[in-house]
């Protein structure tokens, strides 16, 4: 199985999908086209060209072949980036970011206790002070009001 | 045209007051940061610092996110000169002399030329911008829902065709990127649309969680784990100034590829990258001694840095003239508008005389600003490249965090950007241009509006879209574009996309 046919299958069950999700839309007429007209004519197209690179993507490279060496560590920062819209409104944006900067740091990284503690506590409070304080945009306090 | 002088000096006067002269100068500081940091390119730095601009008003907002714009351009060539590697795709070209003359003790006038030469490009394209938008903006005064759909569908066929690589993946990421866009409430009859009872989804999909996404967590999701820690010249401000004979063998480059560039700059596509790449070809081709690029000649520099930044100027056209943005830079720069209340479009230049017009003097104050004060400081914009990466990303991480939320104080965004993050992050294993799929979800309302809005004026008659002379010119060439793209199919020979994808790849 090569890149493109992979993507050309996925591209197709995408558009059946869509095609699926899209029937408790109202169609309309072409006169007066209602809600769902549009999504059905992009999940045809999206069908058709999933089905140029299932036919013509014989010639690129495998799935197998494909690296991903990075893929632990990027997996700990999309945890990162999940915890902090799931936690950020609740324990507030200081917390939050110094529990994922102390997590980058310190866990991942690997950073001296020092280095972790002043480079978290910088940024985390730093970047609240600029955004919050300084540029009156304003950021999650959480339930402690901090 | 006549109007132009009084107008520009409308836009100095606007410009020329103490905040708006000190947020083109930090825009342009910011910019210049940004293009410098590999993995942070215009698009996400634009994205992450969109917040910083809220407290602001209109005309300083964009006096200093359009400072971010050039800033970022011109800033990527410092990394491509002095370590090799390209702070954004632009600067890719860059690279190949811009370091071979690094690495032959020439690392500064290399700097000096890339600067001098994104300074009069950009001071010219700015007058092109000038004397073109307001012309084109009046000439599409007359365009009604056929025009502007068969105009937006020629240009994401175009997008298609231009960005390189398979343009079968790009049109499916075009066709993706529309798809995203249909999230949400249906403007013409309040239905929600692939929402799921997520009540914040209701807005649809932002620009700005996307673009961060597929750009911003995306490079930091690929680049993880990277210990390597590149070796970095650092030129001293005296080793800066160009010998009489380079700055001789720059100025045809630097004419070539600002007219390149502007002209290219204006097509849909990645057509900073693409600039850089002709700009690059035609100096080689047209060298009385070609066996020089490569090793280190000026030209190789002086063209397609000069190309990039008249590229970025030049897509301000469409963007300021038509509200249609050609390149995932321009839409979030559109969404930046938006947010300040700005609609780019035929009705701008007229309505709001004092944001274009000062926009259009802060590029000339910027372009200088970014000469006088670059140039000196590049030794301390090279210590960034000295912060180790494993410090770098988790700050960038921050940044895109707090920059998405602070668009809407929304968790939903930052949630998007996640989802966008790990999607752009496998895209690109899959060998995927992310880019066609931000300009879908940018379009994807303002298309499926127009698309249904001439299907009831024609009482469902398809046949409207070539009925109308001026639709009909832009839905041929989108046809043109398609003709070319099967082309390869029929000839065994590569075309300039494959060479481009290639010579992309290979830095």
């Amino acid at each position: 199985m090569t890149i493109d046919r992979a993507s050309g299958t996925f591209f197709i069950l995408l558009g059946l999908f869509v095609i699926w999700e899209r029937r408790v839309l109202p169609l309309g007429t072409p006169g007066n086209p209602g809600p769902g007209y549009f999504p059905l004519l992009l999940a045809i197209l999206l069908i058709l060209l999933g089905g140029i690179l299932l036919v013509r993507g014989g010639q690129a490279v495998t799935l197998r072949s494909v690296q991903w060496p990075e893929a632990r560590t990027a997996m700990a920062i999309l945890a990162c980036c999940a915890f902090a819209t799931l936690g950020m409104e609740t324990i507030g944006y200081r917390v939050t970011m110094v529990l994922i900067l102390g997590f980058l740091f310190g866990f991942l990284e690997r950073l001296k206790i020092w280095q972790v503690c002043a480079l978290t506590v910088s940024l985390a409070f730093g970047s609240f002070w600029l955004f919050d304080t300084f540029l009156k945009v304003p950021l999650p306090r959480g339930g402690f009001g901090f | 045209m006549e109007a132009t002088l009084p107008n520009l000096l409308l836009g100095f006067s606007t410009v020329f007051t103490a905040t708006n002269l000190f947020y083109a100068l930090i825009g342009c500081l910011i910019g210049t940061m940004v293009g410098v940091l590999p993995g942070v390119g215009p698009l996400a730095g634009i994205s992450m610092l969109l917040p910083t601009t809220f407290g602001l008003n209109p005309a300083s907002a964009i006096i200093l996110l359009a400072g971010i714009y050039y800033g970022a351009m011109y800033g990527g060539s410092t990394t491509s000169i002095l370590m090799k590697i390209p702070g954004e795709a632009a600067s890719v070209m860059t690279c190949i002399d811009g370091y071979a003359m690094a690495q032959k003790g020439r690392a500064g006038p290399a700097l000096a030329i890339a600067a001098i030469g994104s300074y009069a490009a950009g001071t010219l394209s700015v007058v092109g911008l000038m004397f073109l938008a307001p012309p084109l903006a009046r000439f599409a005064l007359g365009f009604g829902p056929p025009e502007y759909f068969s105009l937006l569908l020629c240009g994401l066929v175009v997008l298609g065709y231009m960005t390189g690589g398979s343009v079968a993946k790009n049109l499916s990421m075009i066709v993706l990127g529309l798809l995203f866009g249909m999230i949400g409430i249906d403007q013409m009859t309040g239905y929600f649309r692939f929402s799921y009872g997520l009540v914040a989804l209701g807005d649809g999909i932002g620009i700005v969680p996307v673009a961060v996404g597929l750009f911003g967590i995306s490079e930091i999701l690929t680049t993880a784990g990277q210990t390597k820690r590149p070796e970095v010249i650092k030129p001293r401000f005296r080793d800066l100034f160009p010998s009489r004979e380079e700055l001789r063998d720059s100025v045809g480059p630097i004419g070539r590829g600002t007219i390149l560039g502007f002209l290219i700059g204006i097509i849909p596509g990645s057509a900073h990258i693409i600039s850089t790449f002709v700009a690059y070809a035609v100096e080689r081709r047209i060298s009385k001694h070609p066996e020089r690029f490569g090793k280190g000649a000026i030209e190789g520099v002086a063209g397609p840095e000069s190309a990039n930044n008249a590229a970025s100027e030049g897509a301000l056209v469409p963007l300021l003239a038509l509200g249609v943005p050609t390149g995932p830079i321009p839409a979030v720069l559109l969404a930046a508008l938006m947010v300040h209340g700005i609609n780019p479009g035929p009705l701008f230049i007229k309505e709001q005389p004092v944001i274009f017009w000062g926009l259009i003097a802060s590029m000339y104050v910027g372009n200088l600003v970014l000469l006088l004060l670059n140039l000196p400081l590049v030794s301390i914009f090279v210590n960034f490249l000295r912060v180790p990466y494993k410090v770098l990303y988790p700050t960038i991480l921050m940044f895109c965090v707090v920059g998405v939320y602070a668009v809407n104080s929304s968790l939903v965004d930052v949630g998007i950007m996640s989802v966008m993050g790990l999607l752009g992050y496998v895209l690109r294993k899959m060998e995927f241009e992310t880019a066609p799929m931000v300009l879908g979800v940018v379009l994807a309302p303002i298309i499926e509006v127009s698309f249904r809005q001439s299907l009831a004026m024609s009482n469902g008659e398809y046949s409207i879209f070539v009925q109308r002379p001026i639709s009909a010119v832009f839905l041929a060439g989108g046809l043109a574009m398609i003709l070319l793209a099967l082309k390869p199919l029929l000839m065994k020979k590569k075309d300039w996309r494959e060479r481009l994808t290639e010579a992309e790849k290979s830095k």
